[in-house]
């Protein structure tokens, strides 16, 4: 199956999914005006991916500020990588934030939370 | 128009019920499936709302954070910009003041030369007063102070007018 690449804006997220290696990368800023059309193909690929995925599979997830309808988007990702997950396979979902940013920190906490899948909340030093 | 929104797998779920309750008769076993199933989406649906309501209320505590650091900055930057124009017009002041002494020094070497070489002869051979030459001199040397000030006055005005000039040709 082929990757996936979106150039990121000044209002949405870079996204570079990898079938082949499994690692599905997400960075930037997230607020489009438009979240279903930024969002369904990023769901399309997840769930051609859930059908046949690599042994392990991990999330880069690296974002510095998103909107609440992306929130909800970001939920459904998790959703879909559950699904491989319960099957069976290797997840991993990297939560990079900036050092001093106690909101993306938690924030990541509470997706762990809710997703039930394994998190590791990575701080970065900021640019 | 739901399928392209962003809860349109839950509006699906309730589109279902709502046909579902079209139907004309029902048995046990099928109300409890649907039961079932509602309750699942509808708790699915709240613990949703939970924490996108919690993800955003804190988003938006880091976006109110970041203004304030922007607004303190825009302070910063105001009051730096202020003394940067207190400066710059200090400095020009200063410029403008060395160029107006050097002019009124000209004129009044200028006016000593002529006052020398042409009305002095001029008096002495006429007025047989030595005083009005000296008196003459001394209305020169009166009038330095007082002509430097309206020299340096002027030469700042039209320094003022020449950087509103320019700075509404930048605009």
């Amino acid at each position: 199956m082929d990757n996936l690449f979106i150039e990121g804006t000044k209002q949405t997220p870079e996204v570079k999914f990898e079938a082949n290696t499994g690692i599905l990368e997400i960075k930037g800023r997230s607020i489009p005006e438009n979240t279903f059309e930024f969002f369904n193909p990023v769901l399309l690929w997840l769930e051609e991916y859930s059908k046949a995925p690599v042994e392990k599979t991990i999330v880069k997830v690296n974002l510095e500020y998103f909107n609440t309808s992306s929130s909800k988007y970001i939920l459904e990702i998790f959703k879909r990588v559950k699904t491989v997950f319960t099957d069976g396979h290797n997840v991993l979902v990297e939560w990079y934030y900036e050092e001093d940013d106690e909101e993306m920190m938690e924030t990541g906490e509470d997706y762990e939370d809710v997703s039930g899948l394994p998190f590791e909340l990575i701080s970065v030093e900021e640019d | 128009m739901a399928k392209q929104s962003i809860y349109h797998r839950e509006s699906d779920f309730l589109e279902k019920s709502k046909e579902f309750l079209k139907k004309k008769s029902y048995s046990r076993e099928e109300l409890q499936l649907e039961y079932k199933q509602l309750l699942e989406n509808y708790e699915e649906l709240i613990d949703q709302v939970k924490i996108i309501t919690k993800i955003s209320d804190r988003l938006q505590n880091k976006l109110n954070k970041t203004n304030d650091k922007l607004e303190l900055t825009n302070d910063q930057l105001n009051d730096t910009n202020i003394k940067l124009n207190e400066t710059i017009d200090a400095l020009t002041e200063a410029k403008i003041g060395r160029r107006a002494g050097t002019i009124v020094m000209f004129v009044v070497i200028t006016l000593f030369i002529v006052s020398e070489v042409w009305i002095e002869p001029i008096i002495d051979a006429n007025i047989d007063n030595t005083w009005v030459g000296l008196g003459l001199k001394l209305v020169v040397a009166i009038l330095i102070k007082p002509g430097e000030d309206l020299t340096n006055k002027y030469m700042l005005k039209q320094a003022r007018k020449k950087q509103l000039k320019e700075a509404k040709q930048k605009e």
